[in-house]
């Protein structure tokens, strides 16, 4: 369903579970809603930038690591966020340990602040995008 | 029953990041598009 700006249904479909979706019919119906809506949509507000030393530690084969980096990858974070794996990289596994005075990852710095906990760093990211 | 031309009834959902996001919200600033997955990756 494509609702315009102005709160009008302009397109609905169903599939069925049996039935597949035709994307790019779909996009097409998109680009000719948005190519005829006649009104002006108001700009998006500035999102708050990450901290200018936010860097994120994670492990391998570790669930709460990957439920992060599933959020840097969800939110299109991953061109401004350093990424260090501290299985791999002993180098990064003791500048976490410098930072911070353990090896607990994922750990988010940012601001001179460590986040440890995996909910905590995701809505930290959440919170460096702009609002829907 | 929901068909093109009329206007949408507010709601307000959930997103994946625990965010409640309003319809309404978006007035005058975005078109909205919103797609239902049954039975992909959702309970049944």
């Amino acid at each position: 369903m494509i609702i315009d700006a102005d709160g009008v249904i302009r397109y609905a479909a169903s599939v069925t579970p049996a039935g597949e979706r035709d994307m790019a019919a779909l996009v097409a119906e998109a680009e000719a809603i948005a190519a005829a809506y006649e009104g002006e949509l108001a700009a998006d507000p500035a999102a708050p930038a990450l901290a200018a030393d936010a860097r994120l530690f994670v492990k391998s084969r570790c669930g709460f690591s990957t439920a992060v980096l599933a959020a840097v990858d969800n939110l299109h974070l991953g061109d401004r966020l350093p990424i260090a794996n501290v299985t791999e990289d002993p180098a990064a596994r003791e500048e976490l340990r410098r930072l911070t005075g353990k090896e607990q990852a994922p750990c988010l710095i940012a601001g001179g602040e460590a986040l440890l906990e995996s909910k905590a760093i995701i809505d930290r990211l959440v919170g460096c995008v702009a609002p829907c | 029953m929901i068909s093109p031309g009329t206007p949408a009834p507010n709601f307000t959902l959930g997103d994946h990041f625990g965010r409640r996001i309003e319809l309404a919200s978006f007035r005058g600033r975005k078109h909205v598009m919103l797609v239902f997955y049954p039975l992909d990756f959702t309970p049944t």
